[in-house]
């Protein structure tokens, strides 16, 4: 089945209880995005971009609201089936690039698709080709430790592709990079994104990404600022 | 009773939307992160040879004392005690370095949750790691409290030591020493693995130490 949103928010709400306070970290959000679209959501850091990430993602319940999948309402499933939207639907790629510390490069890329019940063999093949696509094939046998971070992203990045998600889920892909480095992973993305057709959805402060962004999502203070398409950006001072 | 088997049915409905992971891949998952964290492993292991030693000794140079001296029931008594004194130290020992082993790693579950892990294939993973290193640590504490106890006497007593009889108390002793150690490595993984397994994901990835 192919569905015309990819995702799809319904007054998406979280409120944090801090002490006496209550934090609105989302309040009534909704987003739709489509298939194939690479959308980015930019705001200053404290407006809701990682929790928007963790909703859409299902790593977090919301206060209020729904988060559709692919048509599906991902409130509604039980344990396993979360677990299996995680592992075949969505890849995370996150700002501290999260790999597993003891596992090689290979061994990063292949665990996604153990959880997916791909074969050993079969396994191994996708993982060396996606890691060379993102022209890692001579780093294998690295561990995280043992590359940068700019390769460490790109291994995240081949991770996230592991099982052909729907849609790769990025949060602030590029803060711990620098400038050049921070480039190379935003090119990949779009790359992947114009080849592939894969979706993708970054949370970021990064204005190099609105230039291969399909739309941008501003978010202040949890609610939707403005929505523009890349031709029609103009950015203001007071958003750097 | 009627019985309808449909491979074709099963294979769509029922396999389709689960994640999987094998005992045997997280069991290698296991041993891949024991070796390569082999220095947090080593520093749960000591606690739990120290332990382990201090008590096998004691339960072995009681068990000699009884062959030699036949030794009265409050000697018998004291002796337990301080056997058991050491358990719970070891105890507390293997509790707390678990706690941290578990802890320092909430980051890392977070992240296999969110590559498919499900809570129980998380605690799959770190009760084969209690395992293995209740087993290794219990079996060189067994060892050592052994060699410990045995070299006491081994000057005056050579032949009493190595009776038929005793050979057999020292194997039950130290049986029971690894049977402990796996029990106690085990018992000191299952609340923090659960506690950080059972985590929204979200929450596991913000975790700072």
């Amino acid at each position: 089945m192919r569905y015309e949103y990819t995702v799809e928010t319904e007054d998406l709400a979280k409120y944090y209880q801090l002490g006496e306070v209550v934090v609105k970290a989302l309040d009534g959000i909704d987003l739709r995005i489509r298939r194939g679209e690479y959308l980015s959501i930019m705001g200053p850091s404290g407006s809701g971009k990682t929790t928007l990430f963790n909703m859409i993602g299902g790593l977090d319940r919301p206060t209020r609201g729904r988060v559709y999948i692919d048509e599906v309402d991902i409130s509604k499933l039980d344990a396993y089936e979360l677990a299996w939207l995680r592992c075949r639907k969505i890849g995370y790629i996150f700002q501290t690039f999260n790999l597993i510390p003891v596992l090689t490069a290979l061994e990063n890329v292949t665990l996604p698709m153990i959880f997916a019940g791909v074969p050993r063999e079969e396994r191994m093949r996708r993982a060396v080709e996606i890691l060379n696509r993102v022209g890692l094939g001579d780093r294998l046998h690295h561990k995280p430790a043992e590359l940068s971070g700019g390769q460490q992203q790109r291994v995240a990045i081949a991770r996230a592709l592991a099982n052909d998600p729907v849609i790769v889920l990025a949060d602030e892909p590029t803060g711990n990079l620098d400038l050049h480095t921070g480039l190379e992973i935003i090119n990949m993305l779009r790359q992947l994104n114009v080849e592939k057709g894969v979706t993708i959805f970054t949370a970021t402060h990064d204005l190099k990404m609105i230039d291969v962004s399909d739309r941008i999502v501003w978010i202040r203070d949890g609610k939707v600022d403005r929505i523009e398409k890349r031709v029609d950006v103009v950015v203001g001072m007071e958003e750097i | 009773m009627l019985i309808i088997l449909d491979p074709v049915m099963s294979k769509s409905t029922v396999e389709s939307r689960e994640v999987k992971f094998p005992p045997s891949e997280a069991f290698r998952f296991s041993i891949e992160s024991i070796k390569r964290r082999f220095v947090r492993a080593l520093i749960t292991a000591v606690s739990i040879i120290l332990g382990i030693a201090f008590y096998v000794g004691l339960r072995t140079m009681s068990d000699i004392m009884l062959s030699i001296y036949g030794t009265s029931e409050a000697a018998r008594s004291y002796q337990l005690w301080m056997a058991i004194i050491s358990l719970i130290v070891c105890a507390v020992g293997i509790l707390n370095s678990m706690l941290m082993a578990v802890t320092e790693r909430t980051k890392e579950i977070g992240t296999m949750k969110c590559l498919g892990a499900m809570d129980g294939h998380i605690l799959m993973i770190f009760m084969f790691e209690a395992i293995l290193v209740g087993v290794i640590g219990g079996f060189i504490g067994a060892v050592v409290g052994w060699l410990a106890g045995v070299l006491i006497y081994i000057g005056e007593y050579m032949n009493v030591i190595f009776s038929s009889a005793l050979m057999t108390s020292y194997i039950m002793r130290m049986g029971e020493g690894i049977l402990i150690a796996m029990i106690l490595s085990v018992g000191a993984t299952i609340y923090p693995a659960y506690h950080a397994a059972s985590m929204d994901p979200a929450d596991a990835l913000r975790f700072e130490l």
